[in-house]
């Protein structure tokens, strides 16, 4: 379903870790519906850039994306022990309060949706699954299932395809399209790999010792 | 040299062991016949009256067992309290800290003799003594597992908006069950010795039934209770390494 989205855009970001200009005054947009590659050799900033725009990384500039962005982490950042339909309820776990979540009494809606986004990155029937039972592509499809749930106005993913097999990898970027086209959401992605970003972004954008450069 | 003065440093703290304990080597002599003598007279062990000692046993088991459950339910929020992932307010921490390391330090034992002096003889006093002190070693060993996972699922819970207690819970909670199971299962076991003693001061369990038997200098039932004793206690042990085994 297409929904409005406002897109994301970012003025001036500038980062600075240890006392060292990590990010310098990055600039960049992406319209809802589109997915924007970010590009660039290891320690360049792509994960500082996510980071920030995630919120995770005090920074200086603006930040415009009409709520709090989902980040799908280069490792998917699964809690193995749990299946994968409770670590997709981990994204809404800011609707639920503390005992109920503690407790695991998911709200209904909150299963029905979880289950819904599982659907929708293809891992329905495995529900109930183990994570750690899981292959390094279906982790990383949680992984994305659970930044749907969050309902969060862009979508930024950090090298999610890094560690897996090339038809893996494919298949995790060409379901990152579909989803931005079908649901007309924002997303940036850094890769690694020069030629998935050519073939599954719409726009490349290349970031190089801290500040985007001409791709 | 640097070799020299860490022998230098050994012998000397030995030397204050020394002189500190006294120990007397002609004394030691002088009583291993009359140790030997007991030794030999307390067998064949006297396991008459056997409901009684399995009674104490039990109840042994039981106060060990029902003081490292009290243990966990006080261990758990001072874990989250004490544990720098699910630490919601970090000037709680070193507080929370030193209040398991104080619970720790202070043996069971010394809380069982406290109890029986506040809530009488039994083994109510020697559980809650048995509680406070575990609670403190748990809180501990659970603290160090929840610091040692891996913080990646966590952060990712955090960045979805969740609270960091409520992160704690739902991801970090689970993902270190097979550790903190283990942690507590290790606590039960040593509760299960530890507890063989409570009886000493009045604090109930199989060490009563031995006290009653040493101050009756009946040696054949002294020789039968730690029979009992030892194979408790092994029992706990492999129990406890079986089941450890079988979660990590």
């Amino acid at each position: 379903m297409l929904q409005s989205r406002p897109g994301l855009v970012v003025q001036g970001l500038s980062v600075a870790l240890g006392g060292r200009a990590v990010l310098r005054d990055v600039s960049l947009d992406v319209a809802p519906g589109e997915v924007v590659a970010l590009e660039g050799p290891s320690g360049a900033g792509k994960t500082t850039l996510l980071r920030a725009i995630a919120g995770l990384l005090p920074a200086e500039g603006a930040v415009l994306a009409g709520g709090r962005p989902a980040l799908v982490f280069q490792q998917h950042a699964l809690a193995g022990r749990l299946t994968a339909r409770e670590n997709v309820l981990v994204g809404a776990l800011a609707r639920m309060g503390f005992w109920r979540a503690a407790l695991r009494l998911w709200p209904r809606a909150e299963v029905a949706a979880a289950d819904e986004a599982l659907a929708a990155v293809g891992l329905d029937g495995l529900e109930a699954r183990r994570a750690d039972r899981l292959s390094g592509g279906q982790r990383q499809r949680v992984a994305i299932a659970r930044a749907l749930v969050q309902r969060a106005p862009v979508l930024l993913a950090d090298e999610p395809v890094a560690s897996l097999d090339p038809a893996t990898a494919e298949g995790v970027l060409g379901l990152l399209r579909d989803l931005a086209l079908a649901q007309g959401l924002p997303i940036l992605v850094s890769l690694h790999q020069p030629g998935l970003a050519a073939r599954f972004a719409d726009r490349v954008l290349r970031l190089e010792d801290g500040c985007l450069t001409p791709s | 040299m640097r070799r020299a003065a860490w022998i230098g440093g050994f012998l000397a703290i030995q030397a204050a062991c020394v002189w500190l304990v006294e120990p007397d080597l002609g004394r030691l002599w002088a009583g291993l016949p009359r140790l030997a003598g007991w030794i030999a007279g307390g067998f064949p062990p006297d396991f008459s009256g056997f409901g009684d000692i399995a009674r104490r046993a039990a109840e042994t088991v039981a106060l060990a067992t029902l003081g490292t459950t009290v243990a966990a339910v006080l261990a758990l929020p001072l874990t989250l309290l004490a544990a720098r992932p699910s630490a919601p307010w970090p000037a709680m921490y070193h507080p929370v800290r030193a209040l398991l390391d104080a619970l720790r330090g202070i043996d069971g034992f010394v809380f069982a003799l406290i109890f029986v002096a506040a809530v009488g003889l039994g083994p109510f006093a020697g559980m809650l003594g048995v509680a406070l002190h575990s609670a403190g070693s748990l809180g501990k060993l659970w603290s160090e597992a929840l610091e040692a996972a891996d913080p990646a699922p966590m952060e990712a819970a955090r960045s979805a908006g969740a609270g960091r207690a409520q992160a704690a819970a739902v991801v970090l909670v689970p993902e270190t069950l097979p550790q903190t199971a283990s942690a507590m299962l290790y606590v039960w076991e040593f509760n299960i010795r530890a507890s063989t003693v409570l009886g000493l001061v009045g604090a109930g369990g199989i060490g009563q039934e031995l006290k009653n038997a040493v101050d009756l200098l009946d040696f054949n039932r002294v020789i039968a209770i730690l029979i009992v004793i030892v194979a408790l206690t092994l029992a706990a042990d492999r129990l406890s390494a079986a089941l450890r085994r079988r979660l990590l």
